[in-house]
């Protein structure tokens, strides 16, 4: 990769100086936190800000917090802080698994919770360097006039390619965002748009703070399809959560958002298959990453019934 | 031969480990020198287009920018390995012919500078159509990417051995399939780069290269400087894997931008440059017949096989020739046809590989063991009946001197209980063997041979001259080693100066496989020339007969009354009293028929000996997913004599890594002209995690004329390891590939076609 190109580098102390901040940079500033996924982006020249907001410094988004019936957890937790933590394997056996499939050990001690709910969607024909995307010509997403995988395509087919999104959704996990405008918190289900334009529903400028997680004990597994053991992003992730004989499902890695479908009873074999069925028939893999999409919409099926066997076996 | 050796055939640590694993050993990116500049290059955004006008001016003048240049700027030689495949000038004036090709460049003060330059270059394209199918490529009409070539074929490889056509007539089985395979990545660790330095009329630099002299040579013809003014000089170099054999466009480059600046100029290529405008590996399309004798011995091979060549011919007629001999060295074939096209396309430059050929060794393996099948023959037998073996003379006439094939089989079948567990599979579980042979060294005219110049220091230190070459294989501390051997010295005492044009003698250098049945021959003979002359004075000065004497541990003694014993260094400043400093050289010149040419005389000695292995891989399949794990990998490979164990071993496992595991992981992916995985993110190169148990076996067959019987170590592993992949898919599932790599898509498919079947 090339060199970085110059920015502005600023380090917050707390969430209400760095929104300040982003707001005197008039919408030309990104926020970084552990930086795996926004460094690789400048170097690709896929987001040029001229201020970088560093959100590592904030201690108050630091800590793992027993609250009210939730578990909060900070958007500065590494992953691999999370992941050890006793309550994640104990209450969240789909985190926990989502959390030690993500890339390798030594990436999930740099990225965060927060960075990685909120990491850019993936495409093969888009995370390039300036020189190959002008060579091939700009899609959709960088201001052409369609996708380049899909002829024609007034869509883009970008993957969202967070392995812990889909595990919190299956946890009905919620999301604290703050900005200029005060605080709110939203269902992190929601917080998808469907656009690949702007894949999520945040306003300018606006943290993610914290994740909410019901303090539940659950059954849950994440199933991951990869070429390789470790670093590779997901081809397709399932993940599923149960407490008592409901549970929920969450399909991640194929097209702009994670897909929720509810389970009533994860012990009955056929309904477990319809799911499964209709979440392959809802999925729209392209030619985008390095399996073929025919496949990957088939594991899509394959997955979740191994997902919910594995959640639902026992030990779990 | 001798036995009793002190230090060749011990595991000793490589004189080069512990600059690399501290990070002390230094780089071409590493380099710094007074003044230097920064190189860029601009690229081509088109996969085919005529040049109207490329004018550099505009970069000139950003501040801090101290030359631009383009093709027009060189004298646009032209070259290639052979006379006829000169076509690759490096900076053209008139086409470009693939996305990422040079086209001109800038040298600056700093990256940014160099970069904001690139951006004031002005070039006018005309698009022209392109042709990114091999298939496609050879039809009449294609879009033609160099005129001199028709139909695109770069080289057509013809053989013809025998009667082909009658023998499929008379044998009892006949058997005809299609295999492909994507090209590779070299993914080597270190990404190219080169520093060039120009002063009083010489030309100095610095890259990863697997043969000094021949780039300089190259070089000399493309700047139009005598040979002695470049000089290539040594550097660490992190892999080659045959990807910096060749003369590469970043060193034209930065020569140029040099010579322009006056200063000193690094370009470091960037992790994607490297796979989109370094070289790369061939897609290979391989059409294998095969006719069998009920008893499984082979009667005829028929083949077709197309090379994807990209862009220009680099060494298109050795490259489109090696698969094949690699299997002609290993299996005796009474009739055989071989029809090699290497076929230009619109896509990067390719070179040779380490584990070149996938889909035509995988191809034939996996279709043996079907035929074996059918036959109701054990595939390991039909191995030992086909192998070659010593004394034999392949089909295209090379003699066969040592040969450890059937001791390779052996062991590694006897490892892994291969007979038993091929016969009765469980389900989804497979075990496969590959098995090949290759060459150590080939024809490279006069280049095939090494001197060595060797001299011994007033404190008994040991320097020794080379121009062998050391890729990271551990040639360097192999011929430290050997001289250690025959010198008595410590391997801490001796010096080595090597891979330095101005200084070494030419050498084959790190491709073909000769650096240690070749290089370190010319050591062995040097330093045995050195020793002829301690001995001498130190039978002398002890009173004893030559015969008597012993040199071990930097001192020569009496054999027979080892008290009576001298430093060495006592015995060389005897001899520089004497006028007659210990200096030696020596020189070794392996036995090939030069009259062989690739294409017009494929035939006559190819090499001074070849090696052998085996490889079995043991496999299982999710049924669900299609996903090939490997649990546990062995390869038997026939050395000669290993000269270091632990570096052979180092060897055979990287090579299961890069050929084995690499078989369900690694190929690059295309849209057209544009490689879709240039970063080693998307391009999977087997992790840790996914590395199986590997149990590696060195057979010593001792070869007559090696080095303490040494031939290479390690690279048949690296040409097998695919094939035992493949052919365990075919004992797990009864059906064969067709596609390289097996990843998870590709086997699902396999599999439903399987449940079709039935």
């Amino acid at each position: 990769m090339m060199v970085l190109p110059k920015f502005e580098y600023k380090k917050a102390r707390s969430v209400a100086e760095a929104v300040t901040l982003y707001k005197q940079q008039k919408g030309k500033a990104r926020y970084l936190a552990g930086g795996t996924d926004l460094i690789p982006l400048i170097k690709h020249r896929l987001t040029t800000p001229r201020t970088v907001i560093d959100l590592k410094g904030i201690g108050e988004l630091k800590s793992i917090d027993r609250r009210d019936g939730w578990l909060t957890v900070g958007a500065n937790v590494t992953l691999f802080d999370l992941k050890n933590d006793p309550v994640t394997g104990k209450y969240f056996p789909a985190l926990y698994e989502s959390l030690d499939a993500t890339s390798c050990e030594t990436l999930q001690m740099r990225g965060t919770i927060g960075g990685n709910i909120l990491q850019d969607t993936r495409c093969l024909e888009y995370n390039q360097s300036l020189e190959w995307r002008t060579a091939r010509g700009f899609c959709l997403r960088m201001g052409g006039s369609e996708c380049n995988v899909v002829k024609g395509a007034r869509t883009c087919f970008a993957n969202y390619c967070s392995d812990n999104a889909p595990a919190l959704i299956s946890l009905s996990a919620e999301v604290t965002l703050v900005g200029s405008e005060g605080e709110r918190t939203v269902k992190l289900g929601n917080l998808f748009t469907g656009d690949g334009v702007k894949p999520f529903a945040l306003e300018a400028g606006e943290i993610l703070t914290q994740i909410l997680i019901p303090m539940k004990k659950t059954k849950g597994a994440y199933e991951k399809l990869r070429v390789r053991d470790s670093i590779d992003y997901p081809l397709v992730g399932v993940a599923v959560s149960a407490a008592g004989a409901k549970a929920k499902v969450c399909v991640g890695g194929v097209g702009l958002a994670p897909q929720v479908y509810d389970l009533k009873n994860a012990g009955d074999a056929a309904a477990v298959k319809e799911v499964a069925d209709k979440a392959s028939t809802d999925s729209r893999p392209v030619a985008n990453a390095t399996l073929t999409p025919a496949y990957r919409k088939k594991m899509v099926g394959v997955l979740l019934k191994r997902a919910v066997k594995r959640a639902l076996a026992e030990g779990k | 031969m001798k036995d009793d050796l002190n230090i060749v055939g011990k595991r000793v640590v490589r004189s080069d480990s512990l600059a690399k694993v501290t990070g002390e050993a230094r780089y071409t990116a590493d380099l710094q020198f007074p003044n230097m500049l920064v190189a860029k290059v601009l690229r081509s955004p088109y996969p085919h287009a005529r040049i109207v006008g490329i004018d550099v001016s505009g970069a000139l003048k950003v501040p801090g920018v101290k030359a631009a240049i383009s093709g027009f700027d060189s004298y646009g030689v032209k070259w290639g390995v052979f006379r006829y495949t000169q076509d690759h000038a490096m900076l053209h004036t008139d086409k470009v012919r693939y996305i990422g090709e040079d086209i001109a460049a800038v040298a600056a003060v700093d990256e940014e500078t160099a970069i904001e330059a690139l951006s004031q270059i002005k070039v006018d394209y005309e698009p022209l159509p392109a042709v990114y199918d091999p298939i496609e490529s050879m039809k009449d009409g294609a879009p033609q990417i160099h005129d001199q070539y028709k139909n695109n074929i770069n080289v057509h490889i013809h053989i013809d051995v025998g009667e082909v056509d009658k023998a499929m007539e008379k044998a009892f089985l006949v058997r005809e399939d299609t295999f492909t395979a994507a090209g590779e990545a070299y993914a080597m660790m270190e990404p190219y780069a080169v520093v060039a330095s120009y002063k009083n009329g010489y030309l100095d630099l610095y890259m990863p290269n697997a043969g000094p002299h021949v780039r300089a040579k190259a070089l000399s013809n493309m700047l139009k400087l005598p040979l002695n003014r470049v000089r290539i000089r040594h550097i660490n170099s992190g892999g080659a894997f045959g990807g910096r054999s060749e003369v590469a466009p970043g060193d034209l480059v930065a020569s140029l931008l040099a010579i322009k600046s006056g200063r000193p100029v690094k370009l470091v290529l960037s992790r994607e440059e490297n796979a989109t405008s370094s070289r790369q590996v061939h897609d290979i399309i391989a059409t294998i017949k095969t006719g069998m004798k009920k008893d499984g011995t082979i009667l005829a091979k028929d083949y077709k096989v197309i090379y994807d060549g990209g862009a220009y011919s680099s060494t298109g007629p050795i490259a489109t020739s090696i698969p094949f001999y690699v299997y002609e060295e290993c299996y005796r074939f009474p009739n055989v046809r071989y029809n090699g096209y290497r076929v230009f396309t619109n896509k990067g430059i390719r070179g040779m590989y380490g584990c070149h050929g996938r889909a035509f060794l995988a191809g034939n393996e996996a279709q043996m063991d079907v035929m074996a099948k059918e036959l109701g023959l054990d595939p390991m037998d039909v191995r030992l009946k086909n192998g070659l073996r010593a004394g034999e003379v392949t089909a295209t006439k090379s003699k066969i001197t040592s040969c450890g094939l059937k001791e390779t089989i052996l062991a590694a079948a006897e490892k892994t209980n291969f007979k038993k567990r091929w016969a009765k599979p469980s389900k989804l579980k497979g075990v496969g063997m590959g098995c090949v042979a290759i060459m150590c060294g080939f024809p490279m005219g006069f280049r095939s041979g090494s001197s060595c110049y060797v001299k011994i220091n007033d404190d008994g230190q040991v320097t020794l001259v080379t121009g062998l070459v050391d890729n990271g294989q551990g040639n360097e501390s192999m011929v430290i080693q050997v001289a250690s051997e025959v010198l008595g010295v410590p391997m801490r005492d001796i010096n080595l100066v090597c891979a330095d044009t101005e200084v070494t003698n030419l050498d084959p250098g790190a491709y073909s496989q000769a650096a240690a049945f070749v290089g370190a021959n010319a050591v062995r003979v040097a330093c045995e020339n050195a020793r002829k002359q301690v001995v001498s004075i130190a039978a002398e000065k002890l009173g004893v007969k030559e015969a008597d004497i012993g040199l071990k541990d930097g001192a020569a003694y009496s054999m027979k009354d080892p008290d009576k014993k001298m430093p060495i260094s006592w015995v060389v400043r005897e001899a520089f009293f004497r006028g007659e400093p210990i200096v030696a050289t020596g020189s070794f010149f392996p036995n090939i028929d030069f009259e062989r040419e690739w294409v017009t005389r494929p035939w006559g000695q190819m090499a001074g000996t070849f090696s052998f292995g085996t490889s079995v891989a043991e496999i299982d399949i999710d049924a669900e997913t299609g996903r090939i794990t490997i649990p546990r990998f062995t390869s038997a490979h026939d050395c000669g004599r290993a000269i270091n164990p632990m570096a052979v071993e180092g060897q055979m496992e990287g090579s299961i890594q890069q050929a084995g595991v690499a078989a369900i992981t690694e190929g690059n992916l295309w849209d057209k002209g544009h490689l879709l995985n240039p970063d080693l993110l998307e391009y999977k190169v087997p992790l840790a995690c996914d590395m199986p148990d590997m149990d590696t076996i060195i057979i010593s067959s001792r070869d007559p004329a090696g080095p303490f019987g040494a031939k290479e170590g390690g690279l048949t592993v690296r040409m097998n390891a695919y094939s035992a992949v493949a052919c365990a898919l075919t004992n797990a599932t009864g059906e064969l590939f067709t596609e390289l790599p097996l990843t998870p898509d590709k086997v699902m498919k396999i599999l439903e076609r399987k449940k079709g079947v039935k």
